[in-house]
């Protein structure tokens, strides 16, 4: 890191520690550092309560293995979990399957393994992605390996659905009534023009006063690169070593 | 089992392309389900730190190897270290195999490479971005499989040539 300025990932990290409530309990996959971070330094700031489950802590001991985290998500006890795509539409949707037609595909992916159950079973699943662009944020996925809601007839065991989506620009939030994904709030340094030129699909931010998210606080800051980047790098050493040094 | 129920498949883009994925009622609530066909293995190769000779091994249990190695019609397993049987003690994030779900054992410390095997040695970045370049056309990936898969005589062969040492081992 070297220098006190945020940031960007630590922006991040900061706007998804900010959208986790005290008591939750708080699953992360794989290949998701910035949620597992945001979970640490979310129990370090505002919410001690908060119940962390990420995946490849050495300090999270499972009795039968990964499968294990579906169970759990299956009994209910999931809170928030995170998910991402290669694309992610205006209702939510996310692709992890495909880019372009399916039997023909430009680029085929390794799929959406559990990510459609666990967005149906958490209470609330935030998105998150490392990049904003147009070609991510598009009006239609490809491929639907994971829906943020099941639309009119709507399944009795369905749990829950999208709350967030966290970009390096802005975070989304999902408008439950309209069934969409909206402008929520912009990270610092970040102006609305850009967020509506990298999106490939209607963000509603129309005749609406978008707010900035507020920087990272000391405490917040020393918490990150503190306590949090030390258990960090027993989770993700390879990331914390390339995004921290 | 036949096949199990799996939550959430219902509205995504798996019903159009996968026709064993089925939809039926639950016979208790009523409700509609997707259900799945097993998949069964012929073969599943797991990777553990230590085992005996008699198919007992510990492995890493969020890698869901014991799962593998009880669905597969045949197992095989990769050991860092060969140890007596009472010897065979799940660490903390372990969990173990029974020798029932293990047809073959081999002793192969370093077996994991390029990848990780916690607790021992980390993954070798280095190695996986050789591989990702190589992977980017035929003619380099051919060049790659030469060099590292069928040219070296042996696994010890093969870790000299990517200079991975056992000195570098915890």
């Amino acid at each position: 890191m070297g220098s006190s300025q945020t940031e960007s990932f630590e922006k991040m990290i900061g706007a998804i520690s900010r959208l986790l409530k005290n008591g939750e309990m708080v699953v992360t996959g794989t290949l998701s550092p910035l949620p597992a971070a945001g979970c640490l330094l979310a129990k370090h700031t505002h919410a001690p309560d908060l119940e962390p489950m990420l995946y490849g802590d050495p300090e999270n001991r499972l009795s039968e293995g990964l499968h294990e985290f579906f169970g759990v998500a299956q009994k209910g006890k999931v809170d928030v979990f995170f998910l991402s795509g290669l694309q992610i539409d205006r209702q939510g949707s996310i692709n992890l399957s495909v880019i372009g037609d399916y039997d023909h595909p430009k680029l085929r992916l390794p799929g959406g393994a559990g990510s459609a159950m666990l967005y149906s079973m958490s209470r609330r699943t935030i998105l998150f992605t490392m990049t904003h662009t147009k070609k991510l944020f598009v009006p239609k996925v490809d491929f639907v390996n994971a829906a943020a809601f099941d639309g009119e007839t709507r399944t009795p065991w369905r749990r829950g659905g999208l709350s967030h989506v966290v970009t390096p620009l802005c975070v989304m939030k999902f408008d439950e009534d309209r069934k969409r994904v909206v402008l929520d709030s912009l990270l610092p340094g970040v102006t609305l023009d850009q967020v509506v030129e990298n999106t490939g699909f209607d963000l509603d931010v129309a005749g609406r006063e978008i707010p900035v998210m507020e920087p990272l606080t000391e405490e917040e800051q020393s918490a990150l690169r503190g306590p949090v980047l030390e258990k960090m790098r027993t989770i993700y050493p390879l990331v914390c070593r390339m995004i921290w040094g | 089992m036949p096949f199990i129920p799996v939550i959430g498949f219902l509205g995504t883009d798996y019903m159009k392309i996968r026709d064993d994925f089925k939809v039926v009622k639950d016979p208790y609530s009523g409700e509609d389900y997707v259900v799945v066909p097993p998949i069964i293995p012929d073969v599943a190769v797991i990777h553990g730190l230590k085992g005996d000779r008699f198919g007992g091994v510990t492995v890493l249990g969020a890698r869901n190897d014991r799962l593998l190695a009880t669905a597969a019609r045949k197992t095989i397993a990769v050991i860092e270290d060969l140890v007596e049987p009472g010897e065979v003690l799940p660490g903390l994030q372990e969990v173990y195999v029974a020798p029932v779900h293990v047809d073959a054992v081999v002793v192969a410390p370093g077996g994991a490479h390029p990848t990780e095997c916690p607790g021992r040695y980390e993954i070798d970045a280095g190695h996986i971005m050789t591989y990702l370049t190589a992977a980017k056309d035929e003619a380099s990936f051919q060049n790659y499989l030469e060099t590292y898969i069928t040219g070296p005589a042996d696994h010890e062969a093969y870790l000299e040539k990517v200079g991975f040492r056992p000195s570098e081992w915890k």
